[in-house]
């Protein structure tokens, strides 16, 4: 068996186990690649017929592109697709422009997704998460349990060993579940190649410039490159170095540090 | 019964204090004063960094020890930059110590332990460099840089009263570039919360010894301290009802203090660093780039951009790190070259002058002159201070050696105060991390 192949198998004997535990699960979905990836590995596990919704939460604040390619997928794959938004902040003028950006990813993230946990009573959550992309992700299970209040008790956390995952689940807790924990960002790449995976369009260059993440337009910023095909892009990522979320805000108290020292010309 | 009281208070320069007390703008404090207080000029950490000097404070111990050199630092093999918290310091505070929470040593606590009969009981109020909060004996809530407020509190049930009253971590400083009179203004409403919480845990809480901050002070000077002795500029008004009010509280603090232990308690004031006139700021990677110790290439962040060739770079404020081969990834300087090129920079940078041929920097030292304990290895190469009113910078950006920015004021290293009891002497001029001892010995007596 071949090493995609493998990586493919365990994601569909999680996404499936999952399924199997919670009945009640959701699956979230950013509209980037690696979410688009568990996505299809989603539908591969049930034969195109998913039997659980998609959930993306919109800040309103997401590239055209990326609503245009939901869009476009959530008819040609008939997905159950949930649109999660935090009206009340929004409606009260919430943006990056507004207020730290610590709060603004807070509102519009964390408690648009907290109250479409709440109103459907989900149990678990599939994110497509992976391993290599973050210092702290190093500590995540493949099963993940939260409390009501979100929080993540990564010092105390079930053991994964030979595949044995705790996926019993106490009231008022609910679990997060990353069935492409170990994709590296390498390999997802392959397989999008490999499954001739559609992408948003975002991730090709354009004069000079590509995105190697996707979010939000004010907190994305494009790197360098040339790169306007898949091939060109795993060879750019074969030899690159830099971390993905480079370009990226996402480490969003070391940026809220630095615009508070900034501030105060400590930088 | 043992209790002490302390209050920070951030930035505010001995010289300033001394006027202000001088011409009644602070006649409450002068009073104090005829109590068996006295008031002392004392130095600064170095650098003189709020994060840097109050956790020598806090530790007792100077940078060598506890481990943090600013409020940036460098991982050698990957030149990114991170931001030290509570979590990398290397020393027991001294809540941990009185409260008998300490898991790590240091020269303090080695002399102090066994004479610390039973666990003391604190509340930490906004001192910076407590984020995150950790557990202790009592209560804490972290100052500057604190992001999350949940994560600055400890314990957790001390949420709900401050979230409660909209409490504030720190004032918005970055509001001080669009309306400069409306962050006037939120350094008054802060200034109110503060106060409002400090007395409420005051009151409410138990505790044997309670240390609050206030770090408005610090904002203030960054951006007005032009306006602290000249009645023509605009904002001196404010500027001295800041410091009315602030007399006014140290006031109530004192003897609701005085009051409740009939005058047998440890009364503290002190402030982390002074501050003086901005009359430019220099830049100093700047200044290596042009004198050939510095390449920059175009991609990266910040320290990634170091070149090969480089000898030396520079981090805020003036910590200068020699570029070893036995330490950085593309690290040239080798071990035997170190001494000869440090005489050179050093010389290079007496160097340095001002438009009218002045002295730039007053002083330099090498890192064994004023750094001794384990993270010494890691502590910068060379540290300078300017003389007054040029303000160091680390920037990687700009494209002169001076430049000018919209702060008004830049921290000082030899004019800091405190505020002690009078049968506390000093030999010599003290450090700010000298003073710590005096309040361990009072609970060790």
């Amino acid at each position: 068996m071949d090493h995609l192949t493998r990586l493919e198998n365990k994601s569909i004997y999680i996404i499936r186990e999952a399924y199997y535990q919670f009945k009640n699960i959701a699956m979230l979905w950013s509209v980037g690649k690696d979410s688009t990836t568990l996505l299809w590995l989603c539908r591969k596990a049930f034969f195109g017929h998913l039997p659980f919704p998609i959930i993306h939460i919109d800040t309103s604040y997401k590239f055209l592109e990326m609503y245009q390619f939901r869009d476009e997928r959530a008819k040609e794959w008939n997905l159950n697709l949930l649109i999660a938004k935090n009206e009340e902040k929004l409606k009260g003028g919430m943006g990056p422009g507004q207020g730290s950006k610590l709060d603004c990813c807070n509102e519009l993230k964390t408690n648009a997704l907290k109250s479409v946990i709440k109103k459907y009573h989900l149990k678990a959550i599939l994110l497509g998460i992976r391993r290599d992309e973050h210092g702290i992700r190093a500590k995540e299970r493949y099963f993940s349990p939260r409390d009501s209040q979100f929080k993540w008790d990564y010092e105390n956390q079930p053991a994964e060993l030979w595949d044995q995952y705790q996926s019993m689940v106490e009231e008022e807790e609910h679990f997060r579940i990353h069935p492409i924990l170990h994709f590296t960002e390498f390999d997802i790449w392959n397989y999008v190649k490999r499954e001739e995976l559609p992408i948003v369009p975002l991730y090709f260059s354009k004069n000079g410039k590509r995105f190697r993440s996707i979010g939000c337009v004010p907190c994305c910023s494009p790197i360098d490159s040339n790169a306007q095909t898949i091939d060109e892009i795993v060879e750019e990522i074969r030899i690159s170095k830099t971390s993905e979320r480079s370009g990226r805000a996402q480490d969003k108290e070391n940026i809220y540090t630095m615009q508070k020292l900034r501030a105060l010309g400590y930088m | 019964m043992k209790k002490a009281f302390i209050i920070g208070i951030d930035g505010v320069p001995h010289s300033l204090l001394s006027t202000y007390i001088e011409n009644g703008i602070m006649p409450n404090l002068k009073k104090i004063l005829s109590q068996g207080l006295a008031l002392h000029q004392i130095n600064a950490s170095i650098p003189d960094i709020s994060s840097v000097s109050w956790t020598s404070f806090n530790t007792g111990v100077n940078p060598g020890e506890h481990g943090i050199y600013g409020f940036t630092d460098l991982k050698p093999d990957s030149y990114s930059l991170y931001f030290p918290n509570s979590k990398d310091i290397d020393a027991p505070t001294f809540w941990e110590i009185l409260g008998k929470t300490d898991q790590k040593t240091s020269t303090l606590v080695q002399k102090y332990h066994k004479k610390i009969s039973h666990p003391y009981r604190s509340t930490i109020f906004n001192v910076p460099h407590t984020y995150p909060a950790l557990p202790m004996n009592g209560i804490l809530v972290s100052g500057f840089v604190a992001i999350d407020l949940k994560k600055a509190i400890f314990p957790e049930s001390a949420y709900t009263y401050l979230n409660s009253i909209n409490y504030l971590i720190d004032v918005e400083a970055e509001k001080a570039k669009e309306d400069k009179m409306v962050f006037m203004k939120s350094l008054f409403e802060c200034f109110e919360i503060r106060k409002k919480a400090i007395s409420h845990f005051f009151k409410e809480e138990s505790w044997d010894l309670f240390f609050a901050c206030i770090t408005e002070t610090d904002r203030l000077h960054h951006f007005f301290f032009d306006a602290s002795n000249d009645k023509e500029n605009p904002y001196h008004e404010f500027f001295i009802r800041f410091y009315m009010e602030l007399d006014k509280f140290i006031k109530i603090l004192y003897e609701r203090f005085v009051q409740r232990y009939s005058g047998k308690g440890f009364f503290m004031v002190l402030s982390d660093h002074g501050f003086a006139p901005v009359k430019k700021e220099v830049y100093i990677n700047r200044f290596l780039e042009e004198k050939g110790f510095l390449f920059l290439k175009n991609e990266g962040n910040f320290y990634e951009r170091v070149e090969n060739k480089t000898k030396a770079f520079s981090l805020d404020p003036c910590r200068i790190y020699i570029h070893g081969k036995d330490i950085y990834p593309r690290g040239t300087v080798r071990k035997e070259e170190k001494t000869a090129l440090l005489e050179e920079m050093k010389k290079i940078l007496r160097g340095l002058k001002g438009e009218n041929g002045d002295e730039v920097i007053d002083k330099i030292f090498e890192k064994e002159e004023i750094y001794h304990g384990p993270h010494t290895r890691m502590a910068p190469d060379l540290v300078c201070l300017p003389k007054d009113g040029y303000d160091l910078k680390g920037s990687l950006e700009k494209k002169e050696i001076f430049g000018y920015n919209i702060f008004k004021g830049m921290h000082t290293w030899h004019d800091a105060f405190c505020i002690i009891p009078e049968n506390i002497s000093f030999s010599q001029k003290p450090s700010i991390d000298n003073l710590t001892e005096y309040m361990i010995q009072y609970y060790s007596q």
